[in-house]
Order: C-alpha cells, then structure tokens, then sequence
C-alpha cells in the first residue's frame, strides 16, 4: 500500500528514533559476541541468581512457622476423638519418619535440591501420599485457564478503551467511561468478587456456587459449555478491575503521546484520527503496556487466590491458600516456585527484548 | 495561596478531590470526639437501620456504625499511610541510586529486587500472618504492608531515571559542573513528582486493598477497627444474608470515597507539577484555559500492582 | 476493525454460558444425574486427596466416606445412647481379668464384591495394622502394638483378642463415637504388597454405598448404592434400601450452604451460623432442622462448652474462691438467650445434659447440686445453684412468642449458678481484692486485675459465649481483654500456655456414661509447663491447663481400672463430678449445638425431633443410619 507523502513522514518521524537507536548502536562497534557477554550473559546469571534466592526464602519461611505438618496432622486425628497419649508419641515418630523431616534444616535443604533436580516435588503431607506434582496438575489447568483469558480479555479491552478514551478525550462518551472506571478502580478486589457472587448466585440464581465443570472430562459441548459457564462469574469479577486499570494506564499513555511532535504534525496533515491513533500513537505506547503484559503472564502461577476462594474455583490459589493454613510445606514450596521460575522468566524476557525498543535507554 | 487558587480554578479533578480528602480527613478528626469508645460493645440498640439517630445504623454488636467507621477510617489511613512510607521510601531511594550510579552496584541492587519481586506477596503475607500468632497489630500490618512493596516502585523509580539521565538537560547540567546531588534534587526531581504523587495513590489502594483482604481472612488484629475488619465482621454476622446491608455498605463507600478522592487529588496536583504544562500554562495565563494533561505515567516495566 | 471484533467476542463470551450451562437443572451441580435419585449432602471440608479410598494410610479426615462405605463392630447413637450391632451380633465378652476379648460376628454380611465378611476379615485387618505402622488411621494400629498380644478366630464367625495388659476398654475401639477400627477386605489387601501407599481407586465394601465418581479437586465425590443393599449392616438395621445415589460436596462457608440449600442444590448441611440458618428458613420452606420451631438446632450431640482456667498464667485463678466469683457474675440466662440466641443447652456439670446423660448423671446429682455450699466468709455459707434457670429462658422463649417442645429442663438443660455479683464481690474482698475510685477490682497485692480470654471466631458458639463473658466480667469490674484469634493462633497460644482463659470444649463423658477416656490429660504424668509445648507429652488438649491435683490423679487411675458403664464405674464418676464442680475447675457453659438441616424437597424420613430414631449428625460413622433411613419425598 502507497504511503501518502504526510503519512511517509509521519512514518518516519514515529520510526525515526528507532533508526537513530540502530546506528548508534552498530556506531559504536557492538559485536554479536559482545553483546552476548556484556548484555545477554550477565542477566542469564542473574536468572538463576533469583530463582535460588527467591526459593532459599520461601523454603526458610514456612518452616520458621510454629505450625509443623506433624502437629497438623496429629491434631487432626485427636480432634474428633480422644487417643491414648502413649499411642499419640508413637505416632509422632511414625510421623515424622513418614515426612522425612528428620535431620536438621540444613539436610532439609539440601535434599530439597537434590529432589527437584529430578523433577519430584515430594509428597504433600496433608494429602500423603499424592504427589505434589499431581495436586498442581489438577489444578494449573483451571488457573491457566481462567487467569489467561481474563489476562487478555482485559489487556484488550482496557488497550482499546484507554487509546480512545485518551485521544478522545474531549468526548462526552470518554469522560463518562473515565468517571466509571475511576470508581470502580478503588473497590477492593475480595468486595469486588463477593458483591458479584451475592447478586448472581444468590439475589439471581443464574450461576454455580463451586466446581470448574459439570460431567466427566470430555471433549463434548457439554463439558467445554460448562466449563465456559463455570468460570464465567470468576473471569468477569477479574476483568473488570483489570479492564478498570489498564483502561487508566493507557489513557495516560496515550494522552502524554499526544502532545508530540509527529502527531501534532499528522493532525496538521489531516490524517483520519483514527489511524493516527492506532497505526502510530497506540504502538509507541506498546512498550510498558506489553511489559506489563508479559509480567501478568508470568504471575498466572501465583493464582487468583481470592479469586478463587471466593468463587470456589479449583485452581493453584485455593489449593495454595489451603496449604498455608495446614502447613503442608511440599505444595507450598512446589507452587511458589512454579510462581517464582513463571514470574522471573517473563522478567528475563522482557529485559532481554527491552533496548531493541526504546533506544533511549543505554546500559554502561 | 496563588498557586492553590489557580489550581481550584484550573483542575476540575483538584477541586473535586481536594473536597473528598477534607471531607475524610473530617472525619478522622470526628474520631477523637466519637461518643463510643471502638471496642464498646452493646453500647446502642442492635441491628438498626440508619435512621435520625444512628446516620449509618447500627451492628449485631450494639455499635453505631457511623462512629465506629470514623474509627476504621482513621486506623486504616494509619496503616496505609505507614506502607506507603515505608515502601515508596524504600523504593524511591534505592531506585533513584541504583538508576543513576549504574554499573555493579545497578547490576546487583537491580539482582536483589528482582529477587524479592518474584516470590509471590500474597501467600507469603497470608504465611507470615499466621506466623506471627495473632500477635499482629495496626502497627505491624503497616510495616509488614510495606516491607512487600517496595521492589516493584524501587524498579519503576529506577527507570524513570535512567531515561532521564540521557535527556539532554542532564548532559547539559553535567557539562556545566552540577554536582550529582543537584542534578538529581534540582533537575531530576521535579519530572519525577508528578510520578511519585500518582505512584503514592496506587500505594494507597495497594495498601488498602491488602489490609482489607488480609483482615477479610481473618489475619489481622481483628480487634481493632478497620475498614477491612468491619467487613469481616459485617460477614460474620451475615450483613447481606440478613438485609443488613447498611453495615457492609459503609466501609465499603468509604473506601471508594477515600481512594477517588486521593486519586483525583493526586491527578490535579501533578499535572499542575508538570514541568511541561507549567510551562505551557505561564504563556498563555489568564487568556486561554490550558487543557490538563494526565502525569506521564512511564511504569517502562511497572507491573500491576 | 479492532473494535467490531471485540464487540463480537464479548458478545460470544456472554452467549455461550447462557446456552450451553443453562442446559441442566440445577445449574450449579457437577454431575449429571437424575436430581430425585440423588441425596446431596454437605461435605464439610474439601479434601486432599481425591480418588483414593484407601481409608487406613495416613491422610486428612474424610467425614462422610466411612459413613457410607466402612463398618466397625457397634455404634453408639448419640441421640439414644443406644448400642447398635454393627459388625458384632454380641456385645464384648471379657474374661474376668480383662485380659481376654470375645466377640460374635454377624453371618448374614457380604462386601460389594460378594465375598461374605467372615473373622478372617478382621484378623487380618488387626495383624496388618499392627505390622504395618505406617498405616497411621485413628492410631489403632499404635494402640494394637500396645495391648494386644494375639487375636485369633474362634469360628468363621467369632474372634477372640488376647491382651497384654488389663484393659476394659479395650473394645472402645471398635465401638464408635466418631469411628471405630474400619474392617479391610482381606480378598483384596492380601494381595497387596505395600498398603500405606496403595491407592485404592475403586475400593470393596462393606456399607451400603460403592464411590463411582469423584473431583479430582476434592470438591465432591459421588456414591452409588450398590445392588445388594440388604446384604449391608444399614441396610439390615433398617431395612430401607436408601437413595440410589449419594453426592458429597463442598460449597464453602455458612451462606454458601444457605444459599445452595435456597436453589435446591443441597439437601442437608451439618451446621451453619444462627443468620445463615434464619436465611435458609426464610429461603426454603420445606427445610428444617431438629425442632420445626425454636430452639430449631440439634442440642443432643455429646460436647460441652467450657471455659478452661490456665493455673499457672496467674496464680491468682489458683484461688478457688475467685473462680467461684467468676462464675458468680455471669448472668447465664442473658448469655443464653441474647448471645446465643436460646438455641443450646446450659451445663452446670462439665458434661452435655442429653438424654442419656440426664438420667446417668445430671438427675441422680441434682440434690448435691441445689443443696450444695460455699464459703463466703469464714462461717458464712451460701447456697450458688439456681435450678430454675432453664424456666427462666422457657419464660424468655414464651415472651419472645415462641413455643417450647417440651419441659424446660429437656429443651434448656440443667440449673446454673446464681447471678449475684454481690456475692462474688464478698468473695473477692475476703480475700484481699479491693476496688479503685472507678470501681474497677484490684487484685491483694494492689495490681489492676486484668483477665486474658481467648477464642476463635471460627467456633461460633465459643466465641460468642466469650464474648458474653467478656461483657458481664467488664460490667462487674475487672478489665478483660478478649482476643478473638485465628484458629491455629488460638492452638499455639494453649499449647505454650500463653492464655488466661480459653474456650475449649470437652464433655467429659461419652455417650454410654465413660469418663476416663475423655479426661486422662488431666492426669498429672501429661503436665508441661507453661512456656514449652503441652503436646511433647502427648497431650494438647486438657494438660494445657496445667493442672496438678493429686486427688484427680487418683480418681482417674482408679476409673482406668473399671468396666465402663458398671455401676461401680458411674458411682465413681459422679464423685469425680462433685469434687470438679465444687471446686469450680473448669467453668462450663452451654453444651453443643448444630443447626443440622435436612430439606424435604426430595428426601424425607430423617431423623427429628418428632421421630428421634438416631443420630442426624450424618458425618459421624454412625451416621449411616439416619442416611439409609431416607426415602423419596412425595412429588408435590
């Protein structure tokens, strides 16, 4: 498609910083071997860094608290019935030799990495003896799911809204959308979800109470439909504060990019506002918006947890937020670093990718 | 008094805002002359409906809902006000270095916060405040608040000024024999205001929004009044399954009340700042309404939240 | 562009639920089976692990499973105090040294296979257990190890225990309150090698009801009666087929239940707050709990509320007579009817007033309790029982326009002590106490009294009589700082010792009238001192009062060596009973309540208070009665 002669400079003066962020970069005789060492090298090492240390903390803490799974589960067998004490002591070395939390924390650590080495997360103690891995693989599915979707839907939506809202600005419908969202924004998320839940499964009995699905698994209407119907209630309740967010985000972007030079200059040339907004305002406004993209991506490991509390839906926040309350150290432990490896890879990927687009940052 | 009168007149979103704060902050003083103290239990009549006598009704417990909100308003601007502090202090000082000295000591400040923004904050918050055995109080839930959340802003503010150390302004202030402190507090931080104003609002609601999920949970010192403690008592004691709604619909308008206020106080305040429209507005002053620009909210790899 | 197909998205995203999810009614269950063949029954917990019913390896309780598939020798009926035969045709037969146990067996039991429960059944369950440590169920298999020495078969239908130690109540372990020793199908486990870690996906039975499907999420699980239910203890014991289908699942806290109960989505629920239960009444017509009216809630199951005094946390509780002054200024019917609404029974003996317990213990020990004394000061005695307070809340009940079911003494339990502060304020200044300018009580050595009580919100009942207390203690003075701490906290805090009162609860006898079981803590060989953990010596729950009173070591050591239920036995239970009331060394309260609700819409025949046939505490293994005794409801 021919390029009028205005958009052939709009063009130009949107890319020129691109071009300018090549030449000096290529001026200043940057190898592909350089590069790697001095740019690529350094980060990979600090990937790895803070993956140890951000599971070195959170293997510390659970076990700082006075909750140990021994007690858990011993209290939970003395709560609904009396037993002996002598028998009480005997099942506490049964206990522990069962959990392996003999030896001192030290050992506990060690065979931690040993363990995970090879793919095993252990056992967990509140459901011994099922895999750790396998209470995750129930539920990540339902949390990649939910979370992914209402991830995108919302980046989308609040992108779309926020450009038009922003370049728009003087628009009555733009100024509405604004007042809404600004008062949504601020509603505390747990209030958010419970309002939702109250008027829609109870004032208006239109959705479940709990469960991702209805049936046996299958690739029927049924079960796809279901699980659509299922999650619907949860998915809404996270988009829109996200939609609420990104829709400021973006306006604010899109407002500051406004005043340039080069959309000043399109204005001038009567290019369609429309295009202008989304062929050249919208895509310099990319960047932090897609960082903050790939970094909610990254943290679909942690789960929606009061989301999924509150809606009583099956994913790795509830089976999380569970966990917690029984000490179940193994699921705890396999679940953050799920979180952890998700959330710092995504990092190390946006940082990687980050000075092939914004030339005006340089690093020494 | 100049500069407040231009800004009241200029910015519908200050004068709106500027209202709601005083209005909340209103009520906060109210507090020290409430007629009930917080944990007063069957002072009034149970169960309520707001009426002439008691504006926003009353609890299952006996309390008059309208006082003991101005108690939870007071105690969780206490709490939020404490993370903020902390967290965007934190995150302003180590950001500000680390961006403009650069080098090693970027390269392993930038390793530490990487490190701490990837554990995930809300189970280690629900994990700690388990820990810490019901021992937790207003005080500590502020300081542990902010303790989670000042690597994210320490990232942002560390951005901010590494583009800023390559605008020409700085190489002309270096070239002309500023020293680093009055490049950054002379130069530097004015753009980075109107930044750190609206990075101070989503702190709040952060804050706010934590303390309110974490006493919701039950974490908390759930004997103090806070905006997050009285929804967990409202649910408690079943406000919406009764037609009670009056005791969840305080806390929860008075949290909107309190964090729009802020955020349009913050929205006029820093584009007032700006040096940009300052500069657009001291041309044509007293001729032409100047439109309001929104603070260059650069989050160069903000994440949520 | 952009936008159009946005637009068309959501749309899709909207349309989609509606036509697919709207498919079924009701919408909100997870399984597609016919609603009126299904019961839907309140799963309490979500579980941990899913799909395997391997119900002796080491795992999280799972309530109603063994009530529908596992079978012990006897259930104890908390309602009647009756003992069914389960498993057994005979009660226990000891010889006279309780060395040796004897039991009959029923012949007229099969498993879900075919196969006919014989005694090589149980043998083999008893020597798997004992040799298999790891398989960790309810400690039996510790507490095999502990006493028995041998067990053998007298008969295809007749087992005999050899102890090694006299033990009467060794059958307690085959006798539920909660759960007795579930019996493995030795067909089955023999053949396999290592039973801790089996995982046992479709399991043979014993009860009625066989698992075809679960969520792998551990939020429901799904039964199906099996072809032969005559062939099962429930279905011999009352000779009802049952529902064709039993859904168990888990739909979140007390309004989530009402709320599934309202759209007909869940036929019984095991408890709920007082508001969540008002809203399912309101809600759902043809719901109800034990009492069609007020009190509407089960009162019958055998726990009592107390609250605990910790001795050493300040030695000042170690006076008798300031007990007494607490309890003295507890006005009890305020407590009962405006905190907790009416709806439990008061206790003035440390053991829930049911049925069976009224007339093995509270009736014969009524005189002692209205003639009993105390000393106010030296030569002045003072007579604190006041058997009329369940009249007084009959009153209440009567001028509150509801009716009362019964005598006031069956509904509201027994008599309590007097509310006379005036009394309690003697005691306190005869022994040194002294009031400050406000009226606020000091204790002997000038220091402002400051009672710590502590209760978990969770535990609805606990938290609300402590918050009842709290008010009356501050009222008369002393300053009380009520900390209503999250559930593992208030744990920690009675393990350390770091409380002043806490509200824990224990009836100290079981259904049948035993007592030494529900009270051996108390026994001075399980003392910890404040500051190190109660459980170290195997207890943490009544040792973390640390007390230690040697008359009460010597009552428990003595009932260990008694046949429960003897005549010797209950005598000497009720001296222990006046020397812990008199002394005040626990301060009960109100017995356990539950709002147990069954709805009629498609089920009917449950057990109320009308037709108190057993237990409706479903979840207890002796539960499966009042679940086999279900018919359909007639379809209106």
């Amino acid at each position: 498609m021919k390029l009028t002669r205005a958009e052939q400079l709009t063009h130009t003066g949107a890319n020129l910083q691109v071009r300018f962020s090549r030449v000096i970069l290529s001026s200043e005789g940057y190898s592909t071997v350089t590069l790697f060492k001095e740019f690529v090298l350094p980060r990979l090492v600090q990937w790895v860094v803070v993956i140890v240390i951000g599971v070195t903390i959170t293997f510390m803490i659970p076990r700082l608290s006075p909750v140990n799974p021994v007690d858990q589960a011993l209290g939970r067998m003395t709560t609904f019935q009396t037993m002996n004490p002598e028998a009480t002591q005997a099942l506490r070395e049964t206990f522990l030799d069962l959990y392996g939390l003999e030896g001192n924390i030290f050992d506990q650590y060690l065979n931690f990495w040993r363990r995970l080495l090879v793919g095993d997360l252990g056992p967990s103690f509140t459901s011994f003896p099922t895999p750790v891995m396998q209470i995750i693989g129930n539920s990540v599915g339902w949390t990649i799911g939910l979370l992914g979707i209402s991830t995108f839907v919302s980046w989308l939506l609040g992108l779309i809204l926020g450009s038009l809202a922003g370049y728009f600005s003087n628009h009555w419908w733009s100024q509405l959308l604004e007042k809404i969202l600004i008062t949504v924004y601020p509603i505390p998320y747990y209030i958010l979800a419970f309002v939702l839940l109250m008027i829609f499964t109870y004032y208006l009995p239109l959705f479940p109470l709990v469960g991702g699905a209805r049936g046996t698994p299958g690739f029927t209407w049924e079960y796809i439909g279901s699980i659509l119907y299922f999650g619907f209630l949860p998915a809404l309740s996270l988009i829109i504060g996200a939609v609420a967010f990104r829709f400021i985000m973006s306006k604010a972007l899109t407002t500051s990019e406004k005043s340039s030079d080069y959309v000043q200059y399109a204005e001038l040339a009567a290019l369609p506002k429309r295009k202008i907004l989304f062929s050249y305002v919208t895509r310099n406004t990319m960047l932090p918006q897609v960082t903050d993209l790939a970094l909610s991506l990254g943290a679909l490991f942690e789960g929606a947890l009061i989301t999924e509390v509150v809606f009583g839906y099956p994913g790795l926040g509830y089976t999380l937020f569970n966990a917690v309350n029984s000490a179940d150290y193994n699921v705890i432990m396999g679940i953050t670093l799920l979180s952890i490896v998700g959330i710092a890879t995504a990092s190390l990927l946006v940082d990687l990718s980050y000075p092939l687009f914004d030339p005006r940052v340089r690093y020494r | 008094m100049d500069a407040i009168r231009d800004l009241f007149r200029f910015s519908p979103s200050f004068r709106y805002g500027a209202i709601i704060v005083t209005l909340v902050f209103a009520l906060v003083i109210i507090s020290f002359f409430s007629p009930y103290e917080p944990d007063d239990r069957r002072a009034v009549a149970r169960n309520e409906p707001p009426s002439l006598q008691f504006i926003l009704g009353t609890t299952s417990q006996g309390q008059d809902v309208f006082w003991m909100l101005t108690f939870a308003l007071r105690n969780t601007l206490l709490v939020a006000g404490l993370a903020v502090l902390i967290g965007r202090g934190v995150g302003v000082l180590l950001g500000m270095v680390s961006g403009y000295i650069g080098g090693t000591v970027d390269r392993l400040l930038s390793s530490l916060v990487d490190s701490v923004i990837v554990i995930p904050r809300l189970p280690l918050l629900i994990l700690i405040a388990s820990i810490m055995r019901g021992q937790m109080s207003i005080l500590t839930l502020g300081l542990l608040i902010g303790l989670l959340d000042w690597a994210i802003p320490s990232k942002r503010y560390r951005s901010q000024v590494l583009s800023l150390r390559e605008r020409e302004f700085t190489y002309t202030s270096v070239f002309s024999g500023m020293s680093v402190f009055k490049i950054v507090t002379q130069a530097h931080l004015p753009f980075l205001i109107p930044f750190l104003l609206a990075d101070i609002v989503s702190g709040f609601l952060f804050a706010i929004g934590l303390e309110v999920t974490l006493s919701i949970l039950g974490l908390s010192d759930l004997d103090t009044q806070t905006i997050g403690t009285q929804i967990y008592w409202g649910n408690y004691y079943q406000a919406l399954l009764t037609n009670r709604v009056w005791v969840l619909a305080a806390p929860i308008g008075i949290s909107i009340l309190v964090v729009t206020g802020f955020y349009l106080t913050s929205v006029g305040l820093s584009s007032y700042l700006d040096p940009r429209t300052r500069l657009g507005r001291l041309e044509v002053k007293s001729k032409v309404n100047v439109p309001e620009t929104e603070p260059e909210v650069t989050t160069t790899d903000g994440v949520t939240p | 562009m952009v936008r159009k197909l946005v637009f068309l998205l959501l749309l899709v995203l909207l349309v989609a639920p509606t036509t697919f999810g709207f498919a079924q009614e009701p919408q909100g269950l997870p399984v597609t089976v016919p609603r009126e063949q299904m019961f839907v029954l309140d799963q309490i917990f979500r579980y941990g692990v899913a799909g395997n019913y391997n119900m002796w390896a080491p795992g999280a309780v799972t309530p109603h499973r063994h009530a529908l598939m596992s079978e012990t020798f006897w259930y104890r009926d908390q309602e009647t105090g009756e003992r069914i035969y389960g498993l057994a045709s005979s009660d226990p037969i000891y010889n006279d040294d309780y060395t040796q146990m004897n039991v009959d067996l029923r012949d007229n039991i099969y498993w879900s296979d075919g196969v006919q429960f014989t005694a090589d059944d149980v043998v083999f369950t008893v020597e798997t257990l004992m040799a298999t440590p790891t398989l960790t169920e309810s400690g039996w298999g510790a507490q095999f190890n502990q006493f028995v020495d041998s067990v053998e078969k007298t008969g295809d239908f007749g087992v005999q225990f050899n102890l090694g130690t006299e033990n009467p109540r060794f059958h307690t372990l085959f006798e539920t309150r909660w759960n007795g020793v579930y019996i493995m199908p030795k067909h089955i486990y023999e053949n396999i090698d290592d039973p801790t870690t089996y995982v046992d996906v479709n399991p043979i039975v014993l009860g009625n009801y066989v698992p075809i499907q679960f969520d792998p999420n551990g939020f429901w699980e799904l039964f199906q009666r099996r072809a032969d239910p005559e062939r099962s203890v429930a279905g011999v014991i009352t000779g009802n087929v049952g529902p064709e289908y039993v859904l168990s699942i888990f739909y979140g806290d007390s309004a989530r239940k009402a709320i599934a109960m309202s759209r007909g989505e869940l036929d019984t629920y095991f408890d709920a707050d007082i508001e969540a239960f008002q809203t399912t009444l309101d809600t759902t017509p043809t719901a109800r709990s034990w009492y069609t009216e007020f009190p509407w809630a089960y009162p019958n199951e055998n726990d009592d509320r107390h609250f605990f005094f910790n001795y050493e946390f300040d030695p000042i509780l170690q006076n008798r007579d300031v007990r007494w002054a607490l309890a003295l200024s507890i006005n009890m019917v305020q407590l009962q009817t405006e905190y907790i609404g009416g709806v439990a029974k008061v206790s003035a003996l440390p053991i829930t007033p049911t049925a069976p317990l009224r007339t093995l213990y509270y009736d014969p020990l009524e005189d002692w309790l209205i003639n009993l004394q105390i000393e106010i000061e030296p030569g002045t005695m003072y007579t604190p029982y006041d058997p009329t307070v369940p009249d007084q809340i009959a009153a209440w009940a009567e001028s509150e326009g509801y009716t009362v079911p019964g005598t006031p003494r069956e509904v509201f339990g027994s008599g309590w002590w007097n509310f006379a502060p005036d009394v309690a304020e003697r005691l306190l200044l005869d022994n040194g106490f002294t009031r400050d300018g406000s009226g606020n009580w000091l204790k002997p050595d000038g220091q402002p009294w400051t009672l710590d009580v502590q209760a978990p919100p969770d535990e609805n009942d606990a938290f609300r009589m402590a918050t009842a207390a709290a008010d009356m203690w501050s009222d008369f003075g002393i300053d009380v700082n009520l900390q209503g701490l999250e559930r593992n906290s208030w744990d920690q805090n009675r393990f350390t010792g770091q409380y002043g009162l806490t509200t824990m609860w224990q009836s100290f006898a079981l259904t049948d009238g035993d007592m030494w079981p529900q009270m051996q803590q108390l026994h001075s060989r399980y003392y910890i001192p404040n500051g190190e953990d109660a459980r170290t010596s195997g207890g943490g729950w009544l040792n973390t009062t640390r007390l230690q009173d040697p008359q009460i070591d010597a009552f428990i050591d003595e009932m260990a060596t008694l046949l429960p239920g003897s005549d010797e036995s209950v005598e000497l239970n009720r001296e222990f009973l006046m020397y812990w009331t008199e002394n005040m060394l626990s301060l009960p309260v109100i017995g356990f309540k539950k709002f147990v609700t069954w709805d009629e819409r498609y089920w009917t025949g449950f057990p109320t208070s009308e037709n108190p046939n057993y237990m409706p505490l479903y979840w207890f293994q002796a539960g499966k009665f009042a679940i086999q005794n279900l018919t359909a409801a007639p379809a209106s």
